[in-house]
Formats: C-alpha cells, sequence, structure tokens
C-alpha cells in the first residue's frame, strides 16, 4: 500500500501521455469532423526528432524544435486530409501513418529508442519515482489549461470554436473554414509531438508505438465525445492511472488490455445513451 | 451595390440558377421571392462567395453582408463573441454600434447563444451581419419559424436601418407577401430561373403572383 | 461481366494443377486473404464502419480450428467452429458499437486485436508466445488432405461459398433496400430498413468469412502464433478492401489478389542483393501507405468500380 503514492505519480505521467494525445485528437475533431489515425505517428515523429536534435542541440531546444517538426508534419498530413470528406479522411490518415512508418524506418531504423529527460529519482511513499514523471505532470497540466485560454479568450481560438460549432456560419461569415482545419491539424501535430517528447525518456518508443498511443488517445478522447478537451485530460488521468495500478498491483502484462476494455466499455456505454442509428 | 448578370450556378449535373439576372441599388429594398427549391439560397449563397458561378458576372459594390438561413449562431459561443465573429472578416470590432441599433442584444451579451430563443437567435444573426458595416444586407429566410410578432419587429429594424443609414436590403422569402410589403421592389424566382419582376404593387396585382404566392385571385 | 466471371473462375479452377509448391502458396494466401477482404469491403461500403481489426477474427478462427483439433476434434467439426467462434465475437462487440459512428468500431476493432494478442501471448494454453504446435492436417471422413493443392481447392470452395453468401446478403431486401438509399441512412431506416440490424449481419458475416479463413489457414499451416496476425495484417485488408472497391464482391477479391501479389513483387525487389534488411518493410509500409491514400482521393471507389465505369462510358 505505500507503494500507491508511487503508482499514482507514474500513471498520472503516462496518463498526461495519453491526455495530449487525446486532446490532438479532439482539437482536430472539433474543427474539421476527421478522425486523425495519424495522431499517434505524431508523437513518435517528435519523440525520434527529439533523439537526433539532442546530438547536436541542448536540453530545452531540441525538444520545442521537435516539437515544431511535429507541428508542421500535423500542416502536412491536414493538407492531404483535407482534401476529401471527413469519413474518407480517417483512411487517408491511416494511410499516411503507414507511410510515416516507412519514412520513420528509412531515417531512423526500426529499433526502439530513448533518450535522457530529467535525470534522478525522487522518493515518494516508500518508492522511488524517476523525476521525469513530475516532469510531464509540470508540463502537461499548464498545456491544457493554456488550450482551453486560447479557445475560449482568443480570436483565433473562438474561430476555430465557430468552426467547430457551425462550419456554414463560419463560411457565411468569412472565415476560412479550410485554414482553420489546416490551423486545427498543426496544433493536433503539436500536442502530438509534445507526448512523445515527454514520455520517451521513461517509456520506449518505436516506429510502431503510434498504434498504442492512438487507441489509449482515442480512449481518453471519446469520453468528452472527442469534443471536451477537459475531459479528455480525466481521462488520459484515469487511463494511466489505471494502468498503472494493474502493473502494480496485479500483472503489468495485462496492464493494456484492462485499459482497452475499459474503453470497449465506456463506448458500449455511450452507445446505450443513443438509441438511434448515428449517420456517419 | 448588386449586380448579376446571366448568373448560372449548378450542382453536379443540375443547374440551380439558369441565367439569373437581378440588380440591387444603393438605399433599395428588393424581395427575390418564391417557392421551395427556386434557387433562393443558391443567390444568396453566390453573392456571399460560398458558391462559385458556373457562368455569368456577379457584381458588389460595397460590402455585403449574409444573414443565412435558419438563424446559424454560433450556439458554444456567447453573444458578444458571435458578433465579433461578424466584424472579424473586415476588421470591425466595436459591437457598440450594433448594441445601439439592437439593444436587445446588449442585454444578451453573456448568455450562449445556444440557449436563446428562435427569434433572440435571428436578432444575433441579424447583428453579426451589421457588424461588418455593410452597404447591402441579403437577407435569408428571415420570417421562417418564427411567431409574426417577432418578425414584425426585426422588419422594424430593418426598415429603420433603411431609412436612417441607406443600408440596401435583398430579401429572400418565401413568405411573398410580407416581401412585397416591404420592398419596393421584387423578382420572383421559379426552377432557377425569373419569372416575373418589377415593383412590388404592380407584381401583387399581377395574377400569376396573386394566385400563386398570395393565395387568391386579384379582383 | 458475366463473361469475366465466368473466365475468372475458370482461371481459378484450372489454375493450382500449373502452379508448384510455393505458388501454390500464394495462390492459397491470396484466396484466404479475398475471403477476409470481401466481408471487409461489404462492411466498410455496406455499412459504412470501418474495421481495424480483421485480422483479430482470422485469428480467432485460426486459433478455433488449430486448438480444438489438436485436442482431438475431428477436423471437419473444428472448421465449422472456427466461422462460428469469430462471429460470436463480432455480435459481441458489434452490438455495443455498431450504433455509433465508424470511428468508433475502427478504434474498437484495433483494440480488441491488441487484447486478442495479449491474451494469447500470455496464455499457456495458446502456446503463448511461441504459439500452437502440431496442428494435424485436415481431413474429411477418413480422407487426408496433405498436398498443397488440395489445400487450393479447399480454399476456392471456401471462397466460392463465401461469395454464394455475400451475394445473397447483398440481394437481400435489407441489403438493396440499404443501396436503394444509399445516400441517406436516416431516410432507409424511416422507409423501414432495418439499418442497425443489418449492419450487425453484415459484421457478424464479415467474422465469420474472416473466421473460416483463418481455420482453413491452421491446417495449412499446421503451425500458429500470435506473431502471424499482426495489426499490420489488419491494416493491409483494409488497403486490399480500398484499392478493389469497397462494397462490391469482386472488388473484394481483386483487392486481395492484386495486393498479395504486389506484396511477393515488394519482397522480392527489397531481399535482392544489396538492398539493407529492413528494405522489405519499408518498401511494403510506404506501398500500402501510398496505395490508401491515392486510391481514397483519386479512385474512391477502387479498381473494380472504376473498370465498370469505364466498361460502361
Amino acid at each position: 500500500m505505500n507503494d500507491l503514492p508511487a503508482y499514482l505519480v507514474t500513471g498520472l505521467g503516462t496518463g498526461c501521455g495519453y491526455a495530449l494525445i487525446g486532446s490532438g485528437l479532439v482539437a482536430v475533431y472539433r474543427v474539421t469532423r476527421v478522425v486523425n489515425f495519424a495522431q499517434g505517428a505524431f508523437a513518435v515523429v517528435g519523440a525520434m526528432c527529439a533523439s537526433s536534435f539532442l546530438t547536436a542541440l541542448p536540453h530545452g531546444l531540441a525538444e520545442p524544435a521537435a516539437v515544431v517538426v511535429a507541428a508542421i508534419v500535423g500542416l502536412l498530413v491536414g493538407i492531404v486530409a483535407l482534401a476529401t470528406n471527413p469519413q474518407s479522411a480517417l483512411i487517408v490518415t491511416l494511410g499516411l501513418s503507414v507511410f510515416a512508418y516507412a519514412v520513420e524506418v528509412l531515417v531512423w531504423g526500426d529499433q526502439p529508442r530513448s533518450f535522457a529527460g530529467l535525470p534522478g529519482a525522487v522518493t515518494i511513499g516508500d518508492a522511488r519515482v524517476q523525476t521525469h514523471y513530475l516532469l510531464i505532470i509540470a508540463v502537461t497540466l499548464p498545456v491544457f489549461a493554456a488550450l482551453a485560454l486560447f479557445f475560449t479568450r482568443t480570436d483565433t481560438g473562438k474561430a476555430l470554436t465557430a468552426c467547430a460549432s457551425n462550419p456554414y456560419a463560419a463560411r457565411v461569415i468569412g472565415i476560412d473554414v479550410r485554414r482553420m482545419g489546416l490551423l486545427a491539424f498543426m496544433i493536433g501535430g503539436a500536442l502530438g509531438g509534445l507526448a512523445g517528447v515527454l514520455v520517451t525518456p521513461v517509456q520506449q518508443i518505436t516506429f510502431d508505438t503510434d498504434v498504442a498511443l492512438i487507441v489509449n488517445g482515442f480512449a481518453a478522447a471519446i469520453l468528452g465525445g472527442l469534443t471536451r478537451p477537459a475531459v479528455t485530460l480525466v481521462g488520459g488521468l484515469l487511463l494511466g492511472v489505471t494502468q498503472a495500478l494493474v502493473a502494480g498491483y496485479g500483472n503489468a502484462a495485462h496492464q493494456t488490455d484492462i485499459a482497452l476494455g475499459l474503453m470497449i466499455a465506456v463506448m458500449i456505454w455511450r452507445a446505450a445513451r443513443r438509441p438511434a442509428v448515428e449517420t456517419v | 451595390m448588386i449586380e448579376v448578370r446571366d448568373l448560372v450556378v449548378r450542382y453536379g449535373p443540375a443547374t440551380a440558377l439558369d441565367k439569373v439576372s437581378l440588380t440591387v441599388g444603393a438605399g433599395e429594398m428588393v424581395a427575390l421571392v418564391g417557392p421551395n427549391g427556386a434557387g433562393k439560397s443558391t443567390m444568396v449563397n453566390t453573392l456571399s462567395g460560398i458558391l462559385k458561378p458556373a457562368a455569368g458576372t456577379v457584381a458588389v459594390r460595397g460590402r455585403l453582408a449574409h444573414v443565412p438561413e435558419g438563424r446559424q449562431v454560433f450556439g458554444d459561443l456567447t453573444v458578444e463573441d458571435n458578433l465579433r465573429l461578424g466584424g472579424r472578416r473586415y476588421r470591425e470590432r466595436d459591437t457598440g454600434p450594433v448594441h445601439a441599433i439592437l439593444p436587445r442584444l446588449a442585454e444578451l451579451r453573456h448568455r450562449r447563444a445556444g440557449t436563446l430563443s428562435g427569434g433572440e437567435q435571428q436578432m444575433v444573426a441579424v447583428g453579426r451581419a451589421l457588424m461588418s458595416r455593410p452597404d447591402v444586407l441579403a437577407v435569408d429566410e428571415l420570417s421562417l419559424g418564427l411567431a409574426p410578432i417577432i418578425v414584425a419587429d426585426l422588419v422594424r429594424h430593418l426598415r429603420e436601418l433603411n431609412a436612417t443609414r441607406g443600408l440596401a436590403v435583398l430579401l429572400i422569402e418565401q413568405n411573398a407577401r410580407l416581401a412585397l410589403e416591404l420592398c419596393s421592389r421584387a423578382y420572383v424566382l421559379e426552377a432557377g430561373r425569373i419569372v416575373a419582376e418589377g415593383p412590388s404593387e404592380e407584381l401583387a396585382r399581377d395574377d400569376r403572383v396573386s394566385v400563386a404566392y398570395l393565395g387568391g385571385s386579384h379582383e | 461481366m458475366k463473361i469475366v466471371f465466368v473466365v475468372a473462375a475458370a482461371l481459378a479452377l484450372a489454375l493450382p494443377a500449373f502452379l508448384d509448391g510455393k505458388q501454390l502458396g500464394i495462390y492459397i494466401l491470396a484466396g484466404l486473404a479475398a475471403m477476409v477482404t470481401v466481408g471487409l469491403s461489404l462492411l466498410m461500403g455496406h455499412a459504412g464502419q470501418i474495421s481495424l481489426g480483421q485480422a483479430s477474427f482470422y485469428a480467432i478462427g485460426a486459433y478455433t480450428a488449430g486448438l480444438l483439433s489438436v485436442h482431438d476434434t475431428p477436423p471437419v467439426l473444428a472448421l465449422v467452429a472456427a466461422p462460428a467462434v469469430a462471429a460470436t465475437f463480432a455480435a459481441v462487440v458489434g452490438i455495443g458499437v455498431l450504433r455509433l459512428r465508424g470511428h468508433y468500431l475502427a478504434f474498437a476493432t484495433l483494440a480488441m486485436q491488441l487484447i486478442l494478442l495479449s491474451v494469447l501471448s500470455q496464455s499457456a494454453w495458446a502456446g503463448g508466445a511461441i504459439g500452437l504446435q502440431g496442428i494435424p492436417r485436415f481431413s474429411i471422413g477418413g480422407f487426408e488432405l496433405d498436398e498443397d493443392i488440395q489445400y487450393a481447392y479447399l480454399t476456392l470452395a471456401a471462397l466460392a461459398v463465401v461469395l454464394l453468401v455475400a451475394h445473397n446478403l447483398v440481394r437481400s431486401r435489407p441489403g438493396r433496400g440499404l443501396r436503394a438509399l444509399a445516400t441517406s441512412e436516416v431516410a432507409a431506416a424511416a422507409s423501414g430498413v432495418p439499418v442497425g440490424r443489418y449492419r450487425l449481419a453484415v459484421f457478424t458475416l464479415s467474422a465469420a468469412f474472416a473466421g473460416l479463413a483463418g481455420g482453413i489457414y491452421a491446417f495449412y499451416l499446421g503451425y500458429l502464433g500470435p506473431g502471424s496476425f499482426p495489426v499490420l495484417l489488419s491494416i493491409e485488408y483494409v488497403v486490399m478492401a480500398v484499392v478493389g472497391g469497397l462494397g462490391t464482391l469482386s472488388g473484394g477479391v481483386v483487392g486481395a489478389v492484386a495486393i498479395v501479389l504486389l506484396v511477393q513483387v515488394l519482397n522480392e525487389l527489397g531481399t535482392s542483393p544489396g538492398m539493407p534488411s529492413y528494405a522489405p518493410n519499408v518498401l511494403s509500409y510506404a506501398v500500402y501507405g501510398l496505395l490508401l491514400v491515392v486510391v481514397v482521393l483519386w479512385l474512391p471507389r477502387g479498381i473494380v468500380p472504376a473498370l465498370r465505369r469505364g466498361e460502361r462510358s
């Protein structure tokens, strides 16, 4: 029982990663109605870039640079994905994420990668926890706060919300809905890249880690119906903590399964609340 | 203010507007009436740039603001935010003048637009359009789904704006009676074509129009 | 179009006699993939839902047949059980999720596959990460199938059954109703087409098709491991379905055959001298990704409908 605080901290740390991926999904979905399957790939690209940049740049420069690269990748994905309707765009983003594998393996190889994060460990309760977990939490929470402020207080953020709320009316008043969609993809890219950069020091990443990331990110996001960032944060944290507890007290090998099972349960619960067939 | 000549607009293989011509002069109030599906909304969407012509010309002098059909407010945002977004295209940020014209909007400033009544939302849509300080207002189906007393209130505001500020208005309406009462000139659009046009009084006396749209033949 | 079908069927029947062992392996793989893809193509084309975990049903079918026959169940029974078990899994997941938008099923099936792979890797009764060994050969009555060419014809027969069932489903009243009102599910539902139940039927059937294919795969190969059913396989099926043409039966077959052949070509290319070890994978990923993007953007209905349109004009 005295391991509990340590599990909570590591769980919150990984949960922040899921929440960031989930919020990237939300940012894109709200504005464009596209479920961006490449969201996990943004994290992988960000992490891989960070590991490369760190050979030439110091900490504190390499990571933001990697996030910027991820944002640009997000923009590129957006350009291709927005060329078709939202339902087909899921398959397009799936295709782009598979294509990303080719690029990633070509540039970085197919072996797991990691890089150093915040060094050292702290004692929490009776256990030692890597200090880096605290960094993840310390960065993620302000990012979410900033995101909320951006969407509700800035003109561009409100314009993005308008596109999400009523795309036709947005076009009527002269908002360039496509530009807003690309901006949303860039934000998604940055959030995904940030997730990859934050989490890799404590969890190795390979070119196909994107699948696990996006499934967990989606699990976090659907709690809020893919449209609410605050609920996504809660979902992500819950997911991370649940996994940590299962790994700590139960069988570590089953942690993902429990989490995914929870996700399916949430989906079914949401389905039960809506009696009618939803049109796509 | 608006000069449309031989406009053709297509949706895939279907022709929604077939060589339509109309004009709205400065300070005029002009009506575009016709049945559902005639192409009236297509006309307005083309005027505000959402649709592109397949042929013909559309010339708009000055600023045109579009009040879309069905209110179309941003439900998740406040009334104030809705208004501010209306001015975004032309960088007009001051909601004061719109509050002066439509005082109710000042009272409702901080309410979420999704929580308002139909009439209030329509007022928000009009106010949002006015934020861009337009020279001509294209209003699509103002009266749809609203109680007559609310429509009368909105109509009064439009008349006032036209009289005091010379705002030109293109009123797109299924409710021909309302449109012909309010506007000095009118066009009748049917199946993508203008079938009648002229001063409202004349059109009201025209048998075709009165039978089809005004509910009875004129003695 | 009928002539093309007859010629293709004749070709499929005659071909195995002329192929060597390795080529028969490709034939069988293509046939099995076609069975899975036909179901997936219907799901994506008719029910508007995407499954990113179709390989799980393939795996469930394979493991069901494998486990049963390793424990002395007659192979025919084991093979029949394979689609049944797969369909049951589909029904359980589908009932919950099919009423939601397409992306919910996509992630639910993906999650299902991840869970399945994880469970299989850790379960001793399934052979764990190493897998199931020593699956007996398939036999009917006393007759044992021990040559590749026999499995080729078994696959062909199963594919024929799949196509027949799928054809009947598409031509059923709900099937035709949904196609007639393809532009609006709301309109379809309003006019009495049981959209929800039809969707569930398509999903369950697609799982059964995949399960049957998996069962044959188990007997043909003789051993199974979780590594044979990665998420990438599910994505491969999606590529096959999209490339061939969603919602058409022949599209499913054409897409599967095309991709299986393409993979062979890429493998030859990737393993030719001078190529780095990761070349085959990189080539596959690049081609799959490009195909998905290019086909969706420019040939949105896939090859078969595009050819049909060309035929008519």
